[in-house]
């Protein structure tokens, strides 16, 4: 337990100086949201004036931060002024959104990971895991970019795949097993896409680990035992492999949430993404500001997961 | 290969691509911002070296670039000029590294004809010498943020590994603090503190300056590790027995150990910091108009129509992949140096 | 042509019979404590230690591994900074000193390591190691230090051939004696050495062991040997301290240690030993 409330004061800590240091930030630009009114000739600068005062922008920087905090701990995100309403409830419906994105795409990775990794380790040195080896360089080397890019591409061009969005334009007037085909096509590409960017990494870890565990007496010895090649992989080495993966996990989440950003924005997934992007063309600070800590705070509870399954999967750390 | 050989031809490849960015006024037919409207989004210049009346010549030709809306017929190719290509021409001028001018240029066509190597873009401007000139850009953003990052980290690291105690604890605070951040959505949030109209040096510099102050933190506890250890050698220790002064062991002899590590980072940091740029412009918070950020070659490519139609905007995307690859080697080779070196 | 001790600080007429370095109360104690807890507990590396060394003479220092030996041959090279007692060299107590006033005192006492290997750096070649500290020392000029530093090396029995390899170009053996003829440049008065022959074959003990002797016959020196082995000691100590829980046990001649050991520890320690009589028969030789 006194694990846990370790970890868990760290990640508080964590949050606050991120939000902080985010709040800090935001406010050195010079100007701000209504800087551009003011250079409108017909709107006098009373009126900017007041509009500032209304949104509570005339206000020192601590009292600023300090009932900005006040609310946030209270749920309340401020206000976005470019959608004239209040960021929490927008940010919730993108983060769902990107959630169902990224979990899918965590989910898709590692199914494709795992045996991939499991083989190439069992088949060591040979041309199959040479292959697959050269495969995941492959991938590696291409920025996230070209890739999502291409997968835009291939969209265009070959017209399998819905372009962009989450949903299509007849999305309520579909039946239930309709709505949620219609929702599985869209989410394809984009988790797709996400998926194999954050691939590579992922299928050397698992690779070593396995190796690593390959080599020990242990298995050595269930094999002199006559046990089934299969059964050795799965029922022996992949438990043991599974503890550094698991805190694997929790670093992915950091990956996953950087390149989601830009596929989100590509491929027209309504996220936190492209939402991010617009505000900061618009200098929204709110939204700005909500969309890191968000993202942080996935971040942090990302990794705060991944302690937690580390702790119950290792005796180890449970001894400390 | 051995991996001193994959080296060396990574390190001579990035270094004539440098050199042709560098140089890429003169390698390059065109100014970047130069415009055709006459001739928006035309495909690449086939080269030719047979005409079509069957005649082989030894210079290569192109035939007068088409409107990509306008159909070309067989008869067409029968009436239009051929325009040789011309070595060492004299065009536009430009600058090299801000201080000679020139107007020599590697190769061109002669008016009206447009040599367009990678095609042109909305504006008819040729996306080739944009390439290039883009190199200048993204590349230098790169290896400059780089710097910087890699310059704090080691300055970070080095006073937390050789000091220990309580700045070692607070330092290392502040680097997981940096790390738990999401570097993209945090890039984002910095770039939205900038004014959106400021010049393109300065947009340019911050983004540099706001780069490398982000990615201190990973050099930073590597490069502790490094001093850490360093620090115990009995080396050191005899070193102090002789009288040496703080400044003198980390200068001679702890400093000289994270070379390595030093080099492994750059080659690795320098392309995910062209990366940043590249996507950051992309997007629209970098660079813009009309300086030709690679970010900014690609950002047509956001609108369907281009994408469905003109192909060959795609072209600076697939040549990015062989550049990383080459950083990629050169980082892996370093990395397999540094392990087997003697002790 | 070997130099005549000729240090900064040496008196020439000093009386052999007064105790060139004395260490009186001498102790080292680690205090540690847990994260988060105000609880703090300390481990004595060693307590009270009460020794002296004398020019031309060898001290051994011997006890089991963990007894706070290296930590004390630090302490008194002057590495390491003791919790209490006092270091006197020719009566000067050196733990008074700043870190300016320390500067040239560094140069009478230094210390071989055990292990040669992390003893040098790995980039610098055998002269740049030798001339080291001279340049820290800020004596003479580039090119002189250069030339003492072949010196050097000829004195210790490596050739000039050897100026421009690394550290690891060299055996076991060489490298020691490379650490050897660094730790000579300073033209230091007192060398303690942490065990420093334990990670040599047999061969290159002998020759090792030859050419300290002989290097001690000409300067003068006083040596502190520390080591685990008191079969070793026993073939060149004059005098051997036997430390035992980071406290001094016994302290006697080395023929009258063998002869009438008083402490159960040291009994256990001879216990080791092959036998007892052929080693006093070879001392007597």
């Amino acid at each position: 337990m006194r694990y846990f409330a370790r970890r868990l004061a760290h990640a508080v800590l964590l949050l606050l100086g991120i939000s902080v240091f985010s709040f800090a930030l935001l406010q050195l630009a010079p100007g701000d949201f209504f800087s551009s009114l003011q250079l409108n000739p017909q709107i006098s600068s009373r009126t900017v004036e007041a509009l500032r005062s209304q949104y509570g922008l005339d206000k020192p920087l601590p009292v600023r931060y300090g009932s900005w905090l006040h609310s946030v701990l209270k749920g309340d995100l401020g206000t976005s002024f470019a959608y004239n309403s209040p960021v929490a409830p927008l940010l919730a419906l993108r983060a769902r959104n990107t959630l169902l994105l990224t979990g899918t795409a965590t989910l898709l990775a590692w199914l494709l990971a795992i045996p991939l990794g499991i083989w190439s380790a069992a088949h060591r040195g040979e041309w199959g895991d040479r292959m697959g080896g050269v495969m995941t360089s492959t991938l590696l080397t291409v920025p996230d970019l070209v890739l999502f890019l291409a997968l835009l591409l291939l969209a265009v061009r070959t017209g399998w795949f819905p372009t962009g969005g989450m949903i299509s334009a007849e999305f309520n007037d579909l039946n239930f097993w309709s709505k949620v085909k219609d929702l599985a096509n869209h989410l394809l590409l984009p988790s797709l896409g996400l998926a194999l960017a954050t691939l590579p990494p992922l299928v050397r870890h698992i690779r070593s680990a396995m190796i690593e565990v390959l080599d020990s007496p242990f298995i050595r010895a269930a094999r002199a035992h006559g046990i089934a090649e299969r059964r050795v992989l799965l029922r022996y080495a992949l438990p043991v492999a599974a503890n550094p993966l698991i805190s694997l996990l929790g670093f992915s989440i950091a990956t996953m949430l950087s390149a989601g950003l830009l596929v989100e924005v590509i491929l027209s997934w309504p996220g936190i993404g492209p939402l991010l992007v617009d505000a900061i063309l618009s200098k929204d600070t709110y939204v700005v500001v909500g969309t890191v800590m968000l993202s942080s705070v996935f971040l942090v509870a990302g990794n705060l997961f991944a302690d937690m399954l580390l702790f119950a999967a290792d005796p180890r750390i449970r001894m400390e | 290969m051995t991996h001193r050989r994959k080296l060396a031809a990574a390190l001579v490849f990035l270094a004539g691509f440098y050199c042709l960015v560098l140089f890429a006024g003169f390698f390059v037919p065109y100014d970047f911002a130069a415009q055709n409207r006459e001739m928006p989004f035309a495909p690449p210049s086939a080269l030719h070296f047979v005409d079509a009346q069957g005649k082989f010549h030894a210079r290569p030709f192109i035939y007068s670039a088409q409107d990509a809306s306008q159909e070309a017929t067989p008869s067409d190719a029968n009436t239009q000029r051929p325009y040789p290509i011309h070595f060492f021409v004299r065009g536009s001028h430009y600058k090299i590294a801000g201080l000679f001018t020139s107007n020599v240029h590697l190769f061109g066509v002669d008016d009206p004809g447009q040599i367009l190597l990678m095609g042109s873009d909305a504006y008819g401007r040729d996306q080739f010498s944009r390439f290039l000139y883009g190199g200048q850009i993204s590349m230098l953003a790169g290896l400059i943020a780089a710097l910087f990052s890699v310059s704090l980290g080691t300055i970070v690291g080095g006073i937390a590994g050789y000091y220990g105690g309580w700045i070692d604890e607070i330092l290392m605070r502040g680097s997981e603090l940096f790390l738990a951040l999401p570097w993209l959505y945090l890039l984002f949030a910095v770039r939205a503190a900038l004014p959106l109209r400021i010049s393109q040096w300065q947009v340019f510099l911050l983004l540099v300056a706001i780069m490398g102050l982000i990615g201190w933190a990973r050099p930073a506890r590597l490069i502790r590790g490094v001093v850490l250890s360093a620090k115990q050698r009995n080396f050191v220790t005899a070193a102090r027995g002789f009288g040496a002064s703080d400044a003198y062991l980390l200068r001679k002899h702890v400093l000289p150990q994270t070379y390595g590590v030093l080099l492994t980072q750059m080659t690795l940091l320098i392309p995910q910091y062209v990366l940043a740029e590249v996507t950051l412009t992309f997007l629209g918070l970098g660079v813009g108009e009309p300086m030709p950020s690679w970010g900014a070659l690609l950002s047509s490519l956001q609108q369907y129509s281009v994408l469905s139609s003109y192909w060959w905007m795609f072209l600076p995307a697939l040549l990015l992949i062989p550049l990383f690859l080459v950083f990629y080697t050169a980082a892996d080779a370093l990395q397999e140096l540094h392990k087997s070196v003697p002790l | 042509m070997i130099p005549a001790h000729s240090g900064p600080h040496a008196n020439p007429s000093s009386n052999p019979s007064q105790p060139l370095l004395r260490v009186t109360g001498l102790c080292k104690q680690f205090v540690q404590r847990r994260n988060f807890s105000r609880q703090q507990f300390s481990v004595n590396a060693f307590e009270n230690v009460t020794l002296q060394l004398f020019r031309g003479r060898t001290l051994a220092l011997v006890g089991e591994s963990g007894a706070g030996k290296s930590t004390l041959a630090r302490c008194i090279a002057l590495l390491e900074r003791p919790s209490e007692g006092t270091i006197a060299l020719d009566g000067t107590d050196l733990l008074a000193l700043d870190t300016k006033g320390l500067f040239p005192i560094r140069r009478r006492i230094q210390l071989i390591f055990q292990d040669p290997a992390s003893a040098l750096n790995p980039q610098l070649t055998a002269c740049e190691t030798i001339a080291e500290p001279l340049a820290i020392q800020n004596v003479s000029t580039k090119k002189e230090r250069h030339e003492r530093a072949l010196q050097l090396m000829d004195q210790v029995g490596l050739g000039p051939a050897a100026a421009q390899k690394r550290p690891f170009e060299f055996s076991g053996g060489q490298r020691q004696r490379l650490a050897i003829a660094r730790a000579l440049a300073l033209e230091p008065d007192v060398l303690v050495l942490d065990e420093s022959l334990s990670a040599l074959d047999a061969l290159n003990r002998d020759l090792i062991l030859q050419l300290l002797a002989d290097l001690q016959a000409v300067r003068s020196l006083a040596y502190l040997y520390v080591s685990h082995d008191l079969r070793l000691v026993s073939q060149f100590a004059d005098e051997v301290v036997v430390m035992y829980q980071g406290r001094i046990v016994e302290q006697k001649k080395t023929r009258e240690l063998f002869a009438h050991p008083a402490h159960f520890h040291t009994r256990e320690l001879l216990a080791t030993v092959h036998s007892v009589e052929s080693i006093l028969r070879e001392r007597s030789a």
